[in-house]
């Protein structure tokens, strides 16, 4: 379980907020999809969470404890991130990059090596092809896809996914989602995933944080957000892609 | 001037040359390698606490703004050793600063988005450090190394000057010796081991780079790899054993204690390799000792804190460097009274001893050509007060502005030259028989005033401290071994100032080796 509560995050001494009192709850197996606009405050609130940056006020717990009592290696060993920017290892094979945590946890080298090519299978990476590759000699769609592994090497109970398949195809974006519902019924993760975009983020949140200019606009089940808009940002948000939706059937005609 | 062709010169030099370049790699070598130690951490310490940024850097910048010469100098007299230890030491404080830097900007330089992530998965402070910053900065780290290991091979030819060995005395013996095959002998093979250095950690950085998919075992690249990483360590290992399969030739530090051994050492220029020469050509015959030559150790306080602190016995002193640059007394004008008066002191501040003079006096000489002399009957300083408005001098700059050169000399003659030129010493007597000027302050026995022909005027009003030249020796050796004060009195007074100017002469302007014109001159004399 992951709980916010009251955060609020300013770089500038409170001339602005990256994020203004920000509050809600993500249940164990969840999963929870922030949404907004670009500089709404979604990275900023992964962040804190994992305490690569620290919040203004308010509190957060991961676990039912407050994760400023916590280690903050040991916090982060026990959450996959996937970040914006990626942030391979440029002098690590793409191996050794998704075994980084385990080892880090002390997994024998055996037990990684099972592990990051079970992975590398999963995000669509064929190990033999990809396993001793550095990171410059992949795609920008193949890095995050690595990163995606990254984040799951070690099993953790929590996922902070950072727009983890904006570089991604169509397709391959939607092979991904589909093995991300699928790990998420299997393995019980409870998970916060940023993106832009509505359809993933109806597709894979059982409920939607709405965001923009650090302000909360609306949070819930996509019912609750399809049928009853909270403010106007958050109709025009859905409204607009109904009506492009509804310009490329009839281009399609 | 010598007609030996090239080929057998550097065949006579081979052995040497083997050795020295020896030494050189192993001055290298080791400075690298030890500012390596204390840079690369000291380059993490103040990535990690800004504040010590700017002193440390700025420390290490100024280490690198120190001259040459006078960091060695100072190196000496603080740790009272020539030779190896303070050559190495110098040669760490210069290598420091490109290492230094190098380490802060690689470490700096790394990626944040890289960064966020390894803290971002749970790495602690050390392991982001270990397995993330360092590793990528590695490569700037060892451009640095790189830097510092070329710079070196250069600086590390000045240390010949301490006795430190290295190809700098090749170097340094040709310009005592105005022999421009010595210089190269030195400097062309100091040039190609920076280069040679320079492609060893080169392919160090290549062996270091991240094994591609492209360098499977077996590939050319995976067997070129090892070879590569080994390339500066082998550089260090023939060094090493350059060093040690020739153990008789030269500047190893000689034993402190003197059981039967005594050292010469020589300042770098001519005429001190000749009385070094006859010294130790004199000991030799005369007594059972075992003479050690420790030659062209870089000017007057080199040998003088050699002395002191007991790694040379003996080297000849001028009586007016001794009293000005060793004792900083006033000039005494009365060579017999200059002479008394620095036996004294150096016997109470230094427990030395100054024999008997050699019997010439090397002081400044006005010296004019030997045509103009007689055409216009100049004998003295003084004849030349009617004609000199008229006449243009050409002075070393330091002459030109001591006191005690021309500035005193102009006030205690009453008379000024119409003009004035700075000339370095070694282009001053070409000059001067050219026409180019016509006066100038030579040696008194300098080999070229006979070469070119010139004049040296009396100093008729005793304006120039003399210069006479006398063995120093340390009274413990003298007290241990009487035989050595007997034997260097065979040479009391043995040479005047033109007998000096001949010897000085055959060995620079023939190219003569020093110590075959001294057993010659010795022999003739009948001492040995
Ligand atoms: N380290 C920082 N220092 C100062 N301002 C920052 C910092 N990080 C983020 N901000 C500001 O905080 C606001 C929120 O940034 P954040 O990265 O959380 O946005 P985002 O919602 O992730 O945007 P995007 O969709 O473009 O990734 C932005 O206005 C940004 O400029
Ligand atoms: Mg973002």
């Amino acid at each position: 379980m992951i709980q916010l509560r009251g955060v609020s995050k300013t770089f500038d001494g409170g001339t602005s907020y990256a994020v203004k009192d920000l509050s809600f709850q993500v249940e164990a197996g969840e999963t929870v999809v922030l949404l907004g606009s670009s500089g709404c405050g979604k990275t900023t609130t992964l962040k804190m969470i994992n305490r690569l940056v620290e919040p203004t006020h308010g509190h957060i717990e991961v676990g039912g404890e407050d994760v400023m009592n916590q280690d903050p290696a040991l916090l982060r060993r026990r959450i996959g991130y996937v970040f914006q920017g990626i942030g391979l290892f440029p002098h690590m094979t793409i191996e050794q990059n998704v075994g980084l945590v385990p080892r880090l946890l002390g997994w024998s080298a055996r037990k990684r090596g099972e592990r990051v090519r079970e992975l590398l299978r999963l995000v669509g990476l064929a190990p033999e092809d990809y396993a001793d590759r550095f990171s410059e000699a992949l795609s920008g769609g193949q890095q995050q896809r690595v990163g995606v592994a990254r984040a799951l090497a070690a099993d953790p109970a929590y996922l902070l996914m950072d727009e983890p398949f904006g570089a991604l195809d169509a397709l391959t974006r939607e092979a991904l989602q589909q093995e991300l519902l699928g790990l998420k019924k299997k393995l019980e993760k409870t998970i916060i995933f940023v993106t832009h975009d509505i359809f993933e983020a109806l597709l894979l949140g059982d409920r939607i944080v709405i965001l923009h200019q650090g302000n909360v606009q609306q949070i819930g089940t996509k019912k609750e957000i399809l049928s009853a808009p909270a403010t106007p940002f958050v109709r025009d948000l859905f409204g607009k892609p109904a009506k492009q939706l509804a310009d490329f059937k009839d281009i399609l005609k | 001037m010598s007609a030996e062709p090239w080929i057998t010169f550097v065949s006579d030099h081979l052995s040497e040359l083997w050795i020295r370049t020896g030494e050189h790699l192993i001055l290298t070598g080791f400075s690298t390698i030890s500012a390596l130690l204390i840079g690369v951490p000291l380059g993490i310490l103040i990535f990690r606490n800004s504040w010590l940024r700017g002193p440390a850097l700025g420390g290490v910048g100024i280490l690198q703004t120190i001259p040459s010469l006078a960091m060695l100098v100072f190196l000496l007299a603080l740790l009272q050793k020539i030779g190896v230890l303070p050559a190495v030491i110098a040669l760490t404080l210069y290598a420091l600063l490109p290492i230094v830097r190098n380490t802060f900007t690689g470490l700096t330089g790394v990626s944040p988005q890289v960064m966020e992530a390894a803290k971002g998965i749970g790495m602690t402070e050390g392991q982001q450090l270990r397995m993330v910053r360092l590793p990528l900065a590695t490569p700037v780290i060892v451009a640095g190394i790189r830097t510092a290991a070329v710079v070196s091979v250069g600086i590390a030819t000045l240390s010949a000057f301490i006795g430190a060995g290295g190809l700098g005395q090749f170097i340094n013996r040709g310009l005592a010796l105005y022999n421009t095959r010595l210089i190269l002998l030195g400097a062309v093979p100091a040039a190609m081991l920076a280069l040679l250095v320079d492609f060893a950690i080169g392919s160090f950085e290549w062996g270091l780079r991240p094994v591609r998919k492209q360098d499977k075992p077996g590939s050319a690249r995976a067997i070129i790899r090892p070879v590569a990483l080994m390339m500066p360590l082998l550089l260090i290992v023939i060094g090493l054993f350059a060093y040690f399969t020739q153990p008789s030739l030269g500047t190893r530090p000689a034993s402190v204690s003197n059981g039967g051994t005594v050292t010469v050492a020589t300042k770098n220029f001519t005429e001190q390799l000749i009385l070094g020469e006859l010294m130790a050509q004199v000991l030799e015959a005369k007594t059972d000792l075992n003479v050690i030559r420790r030659f062209n150790l870089g000017g007057s306080m080199i040998c003088h804190g050699a002395l002191m602190n007991g790694e040379i016995d003996l080297y000849a002193e001028y009586t007016g460097t001794g009293l000005t640059a060793i004792l900083k007394a006033p000039v005494i004008a009365d060579p017999e009274k200059a002479f008394y008066y620095v036996k004294a002191a150096y016997r109470k501040q230094y427990d030395a001893e100054w024999l008997r003079p050699f019997g010439f006096n090397n002081t400044y000489a006005i010296t004019v050509r030997t045509q103009d002399a007689k055409q216009y009957g100049w004998h003295t300083i003084s004849d030349l007060k009617e004609a000199a408005p008229g006449l243009k001098a050409g002075f070393t700059a330091e002459f030109a502005e001591r006191p005690d050169g021309y500035p005193g000399l102009s006030k205690a003659y009453g008379f000024e030259f119409g003009g004035i030129r700075d000339l370095d010493p070694s282009l001053m007597y070409e000059a001067v028989s050219k026409g180019e000027v016509d006066v100038i302050c030579a040696f008194a026995t300098d080999g070229r005033i006979a070469a070119y022909r010139l004049t040296p005027l009396k100093d008729d009003l005793q304006f120039f401290p003399p210069y006479h030249a006398a063995p120093v020796v340390r009274e413990a050796v003298l007290a241990e071994h009487p035989e050595v004060e007997q034997a260097l009195s065979l040479l009391e007074g043995i040479l005047d100032d033109q007998t000096m100017q001949q010897l000085n002469f055959e060995v620079d302007a023939k190219k003569r080796d020093a110590g075959r014109v001294a057993s010659e001159f010795l022999k003739k004399k009948g001492v040995i």
